[in-house]
């Protein structure tokens, strides 16, 4: 039964992971293949161009993760409070992106980011003291390109969140009115840290796939100048295909792995370290 | 008394007072809500309202007209056509293609991620740890890591450029395995298996009469899943395909929109583009209101239990 998975497990995933890493150890000079152990990885450690890359991403990350997560509770929390009418609906809409291929909200957003066809582009320039904006330029390009992923995922955070917000048990909240909390009290002391496992899963699926990024700014290279070494993976798309490097760009994709997973933990340490400290000041004397 | 009304009144009154401006403290705190939800609502809406208003425009009414007011519905026919006629109807032909990939991908994905999911759920064998490790650590890792050697790999068994290169690297899913094992484990217990064996069912049958119908509704939030991400892949097929006729919709739009920018191509296209964009989302955004349940509780699935 575990048969048909694990042949196509081991061909797609296991083999060209060990693959890759064969790869990595070598460099073709003049046609012929030499193996130079970890030199193509000292060579992307000195990289500039993938490293600026990767710096791309780290702001992008930042930026999407602390807009777009955070959009997303809000509205899973305002969806769970009983203030608002028509759930069903605005659940729906937010939700609605999500059906929408990537290629095709990029392209979208590509057309509504011309001043000639959106005129209400013009109404940025209020954040801007006044100069026009122009989403497109180099400058504005990640905002540009966090929005619209920002338009894309904000909905499918929320369908998370709100999964969890409705299956906390119902006793919870009578318990707080009770003690006289109000909606915004229950939100902050008793929703926000239950929800705590699906915020953190969350932000490390947003952390793997801000350092992924590559559908939207190569869509959007079509309609502007996007640098060729944007994002990491876009660096490791052209070494591959437009220098036919694999072996180097095998190393990058490495790399690139090892980077994510590091901001991966990186992350669940600082997070489990606010537990930790939590927990202590709980169990510590003062308290008992 | 008149001092004890006195002392009655005004507490009486403050607690009007009172109630009422908690009262309008709610009322401007729920509108405010309501104003900014519905605003959201209109940012996550307008974008495909403009798409759908776009088909009705030609290249010259869409740079010079109101953004969300249609033009003639006639030109929605007239750009129809165009959509149809241009290179012999190759959009129609990336239709189906993204319809075959999406429908054979999902099936076959969700029915062996059902039997792998199964396997690791309800049978005990060597290497279970082990290979359920191995798909947790496949699920953490970025898919971009394999996608040079996955091309490496299909160029040399000669599949580059047919749809196996598009379909295959597709159907091991760790996150499908992920979510049966979770689905089955919430659903089946173990005693039906037992009774199964009992009454002389093999394996198979086991997982044919009585698994499966349990897991009807996994299977189809799966698919769902599944079928939508494929309809959105356009990664693998950018590496893998060359020749126009196997593109699914995503890749064969972009191709259209890179031709916007280069300009010996003639009149740019943008109102085809437009209506293969909206064409392409239509099937998925009617259906939506139906399937929302079962993609939901799909994505649930993953977050809750993590």
């Amino acid at each position: 039964m575990l048969a048909p998975f694990a042949i196509f497990f081991v061909g797609f995933f296991i083999y060209p992971f060990f693959y890759a890493f064969y790869l990595s150890l070598f460099a073709s000079r003049m046609g012929v293949s030499h193996f130079v152990g970890f030199g193509n990885y000292l060579l992307a450690f000195k990289d500039g161009s993938f490293w600026s890359s990767i710096v791309t991403v780290a702001k992008y990350g930042v930026l999407q993760l602390f807009t777009m997560l955070l959009l997303a509770l809000l509205l899973a929390l305002f969806l769970d409070s009983p203030i608002v009418k028509g759930k069903a609906a605005f659940r729906l809409i937010y939700f609605l992106p999500y059906a929408v291929p990537g290629v095709i909200a990029a392209l979208m957003w590509g057309f509504l980011y011309s001043p000639q066809l959106n005129p209400a582009i013009q109404l940025l320039s209020i954040f801007n003291h006044g100069k026009t904006v122009n989403p497109l330029s180099p400058e504005s390009l990640l905002p540009s390109i966090v929005n619209i992923v920002l338009w894309e995922w904000t909905g499918y955070n929320m369908t998370l969140y709100f999964a969890g917000l409705t299956s906390l048990p119902l006793e919870l909240f009578d318990a707080a009115k009770i003690d006289g909390c109000n909606e915004i009290q229950t939100a902050i002391r008793i929703k926000i840290p239950l929800l705590r496992p699906i915020i953190i899963f969350t932000w490390i699926l947003s952390i793997i796939g801000a350092f992924q990024l590559f559908n939207e700014p190569f869509i959007l290279s079509s309609v502007t100048t996007v640098p060729a070494n944007f994002t990491p993976n876009m660096y490791i798309y052209n070494m591959a295909f437009a220098y036919s490097n694999f072996n180097y760009s095998a190393t990058l994709s490495f790399f690139l792995a090892f980077v994510t997973l590091a901001a991966s933990l990186i992350f669940l340490y600082v997070t489990s370290g606010e537990q930790r400290r939590e927990r202590r000041a709980n169990a510590g004397p003062g308290r008992r | 008394m008149s001092s004890n009304k006195n002392r009655l009144g005004p507490t009486a009154l403050q607690r009007m007072h009172h109630t009422s401006a908690y009262a309008t403290r709610q009322t401007i705190f729920s509108t405010v809500i309501l104003v900014v939800m519905i605003l959201l609502a209109a940012y996550f809406l307008l974008p495909l309202l403009w798409l759908l208003v776009s088909t009705t425009k030609t290249t010259d009414v869409l740079f010079n007209s109101p953004m969300l007011l249609p033009s003639k519905p006639g030109n929605f026919v007239t750009n129809l056509k165009q959509l149809t006629n241009t290179n012999g109807g190759m959009y129609w032909r990336w239709y189906l293609n993204s319809i075959g990939y999406s429908t054979v991908t999902a099936t076959l994905a969700t029915f062996i991620s059902a039997l792998a999911g199964y396997a690791l759920t309800k049978y005990e064998f060597r290497f279970r740890k082990t290979a359920w490790f191995l798909v947790l650590i496949a699920l953490l890792l970025p898919g971009a890591t394999l996608t040079i050697p996955v091309f490496l790999l299909l160029k040399s068994f000669g599949l580059m450029n047919t749809y196996f290169a598009v379909i295959l690297p597709m159907l091991a899913s760790p996150f499908g395995v992920y979510f049966m094992n979770v689905y089955i484990g919430q659903s089946m217990p173990n005693e039906l298996i037992d009774s199964g064996r009992m009454d002389g069912a093999s394996d198979y049958q086991i997982f044919g009469r009585i698994a499966l119908p349990i897991i009807r509704p996994g299977f189809v939030t799966l698919f769902l899943i599944t079928f939508i991400f494929s309809w959105n892949n356009f990664f693998l097929p950018l590496l893998v395909l060359s020749s126009a006729k196997l593109f699914p919709v995503t890749l064969g739009l972009d191709v259209w929109v890179s031709t916007l920018t280069s300009p010996s191509t003639g009149v740019p296209p943008y109102p085809m583009i437009l209506i293969g964009s909206l064409l392409s989302v239509l099937p998925m955004i009617v259906l939506f209101p139906f399937l929302r349940k079962y993609i939901a509780a799909g994505i649930a699935t993953g977050g809750v239990k993590a």
